[in-house]
């Protein structure tokens, strides 16, 4: 007879749910952005004509649109780490204004880790919304999957971040931490989440091709809401019967996504992405307060002492002959990086600093560029290269003109270009073409920028990269740093020191 | 890692973007002067967009 009753009771609760997950049908809406990296202030971004982008009118709109619907606002990651009004507050400008804008949940892009993730803890316990990772492993603040009641629907919301994620940040960031691989994360939590949820979404910093990758080897997905990538996709694209979406950067646009379901299947599904731009609307006074107040705080940063320099710091000189602006940066990026030597374009200096005290602000007007340390091996054959192009366009003032540390070189200006470099000492020893050397140069070089090509052919020779226990392993990359930019690292480096006096070397020789 | 602009390959470093990219191909300047970069679905990307391996971009 108990046994009779128990199983009665059970069908009934089966019924119940059924019922309830089968036949009802509940509508409600995703509001998303990704890769906002805390541009919170209207912008012009390079090439466009117009502003762009604002968080007090992306905030309007969120509340605009969340009136029209039962929503949830997500953000698909990179939101800490970028501009500077959020990196002066490493990041908690960022957490202040998704707290006010009342954001839902978060998954942590590869930037979110810039800053330590010591610092990430702090970020997260000042979150009034949940932080996913269910990939990482290591930090145990970061949440796999949440799953919120929004109009009658049951949304399970799991959060993935690039296994790459070592590759893109100083690896002291990441240090015991591992990133999982992403579909057997996936695989692991979709049953659990499939039966307590009706519909699963994916909150993903993988970039939109791995996305749909991820859609194509995991059917069980309804939605994927993206980020990494910076895509701007305009209408939803679907691989199979999971939903694609991601909403560009930088806050320039909102993403809307409104979904139907009935029981666990989506009926309907109609998207769209909302500009974000300050000719367009109101914006949100208690948001345009947060930006504000945080800007001058960040003001109030620029304008702080960095350290001070006993001489004056020569950055009018740095295209044409070597100075002693050129070889303090240079000397601070081989310094960091641990490399043999460094090169670095002249034209990435641009302005001087007189003698007394350095503020930040003129250590930004020093370096305005975006610019972070990479080191790679290079053979002595490639640092001639490098060189030779380097001192190839002196007559002219090009940018690419050399400044270095830990090296020495003779040039003639005289002789044709390409054939201008006479003898090189690398610490103080001639220079062996067959050996390598470990040299830290900026990313732009390293791509190939200012003609620079011996760093991209030594990128090209070297085998595939890995990651190992949550580190980097390259046979030519040894050390990269995207989520600090060298002006950053430049002040960190005066704030150690109590005065400077940087001097000319002999560095660079040219002969007569 | 491999990537391709415009159906030219070009070897960057990992981690590295869309502007990197571009830079490599020397088509950085065209951004600056009103062209769009597309990924090979045709969507619009952002300059400090992640690429992956093989990724194919356009500047158009």
């Amino acid at each position: 007879m108990i046994i009779t009753r128990a199983i009665a009771g059970a069908l009934l609760a089966l019924f119940l749910l059924s019922s309830h997950s089968l036949a009802a049908t509940h509508s409600f809406r995703l509001l998303y952005i990704n890769d906002f990296h805390g541009f919170a202030e209207p912008g012009r971004p390079y090439g466009a004509d117009v502003r762009m982008g604002g968080a007090a009118w992306l905030a309007a709109k969120v509340a605009f649109l969340r009136k029209e619907k039962p929503s949830l606002f997500l953000a698909a990651g990179d939101v800490l780490q970028g501009d500077n009004w959020t990196n002066l507050s490493q990041g908690q400008a960022s957490v202040q204004l998704l707290n006010l804008m009342g954001l839902d949940a978060l998954v942590v892009g590869n930037h979110e880790f810039d800053f330590g993730s010591d610092t990430l803890v702090k970020r997260i316990s000042e979150a009034r919304f949940p932080v996913l990772g269910a990939n990482v492993e290591g930090l145990a603040a970061l949440k796999p999957y949440v799953i919120r009641d929004v109009g009658g629907a049951r949304v399970a919301i799991l959060g993935v971040v690039s296994e790459e994620t070592p590759f893109a940040t100083h690896p002291k960031n990441v240090a015991g931490l591992t990133f999982r691989p992403v579909v057997e994360t996936v695989a692991r939590y979709l049953p659990e989440m499939r039966s307590k949820a009706d519909i699963i979404v994916v909150l993903s910093h993988l970039g939109y091709a791995a996305d749909r990758a991820l859609a194509d080897r995991m059917p069980g997905i309804d939605v994927i809401v993206g980020g990494h990538s910076h895509t701007r996709v305009d209408v939803p694209s679907r691989v199979g019967n999971t939903v694609i979406v991601q909403a560009w950067e930088h806050g320039k646009a909102l993403g809307v996504l409104d979904v139907t379901i009935e029981g666990r299947n989506v009926t309907a599904i109609e998207g769209r992405l909302e500009e974000i731009r300050p000719d367009m609307g109101e914006p949100d006074p208690a948001v345009l307060s947060l930006v504000g107040k945080y800007r001058e705080e960040a003001d109030a940063v620029l304008e702080g002492r960095a350290g001070e320099t006993d001489v004056d710091l020569n950055g009018a000189d740095v295209r044409r002959r070597e100075t002693n602006l050129g070889n303090l940066v240079a000397d601070i990026m081989r310094e960091v990086s641990g490399a043999d030597a460094a090169i670095i374009n002249g034209g990435g200096i641009r302005a001087s600093i007189p003698k007394g005290p350095i503020l930040v602000k003129n250590v930004y007007t020093v370096l305005p560029f975006n610019n972070y340390i990479v080191a790679i091996r290079v053979s002595g054959k490639g640092i001639r290269q490098a060189l030779e192009h380097g001192v190839s366009g002196v007559e002219t003032g090009a940018g690419a003109f050399p400044q270095v540390s830990g090296l020495s070189f003779v040039y003639d200006v005289t002789a044709p270009p390409g054939s201008r470099v006479g003898e090189i000492k690398v610490g103080g020893r001639p220079l062996d073409p067959g050996r390598e050397y470990t040299v830290a140069t900026n990313d732009f070089l390293a791509a190939g920028g200012d003609g620079y090509k011996s760093f991209g052919e030594a990128v090209r020779s070297s085998p595939d990269f890995a990651i190992t226990g949550g580190a980097m392993k390259g046979e030519k990359l040894v050390y990269s740093d995207s989520g600090r930019w060298l002006r950053d690292v430049v002040i960190q480096w005066l704030g150690k020191r109590d005065r400077i006096k940087p001097e000319v070397e002999n560095r660079i020789k040219e002969a007569r | 890692m491999n990537v391709y602009v415009n159906d030219e390959k070009y070897d960057l470093l990992p981690g590295m973007t869309v502007r990197h990219a571009l830079v490599a191909a020397g088509l950085l300047e065209q951004v600056g002067e009103g062209k769009s970069v597309y990924d090979q679905w045709g969507n619009q990307i952002g300059l400090a967009g992640a690429l992956s391996e093989s990724e194919k971009i356009y500047v158009r």
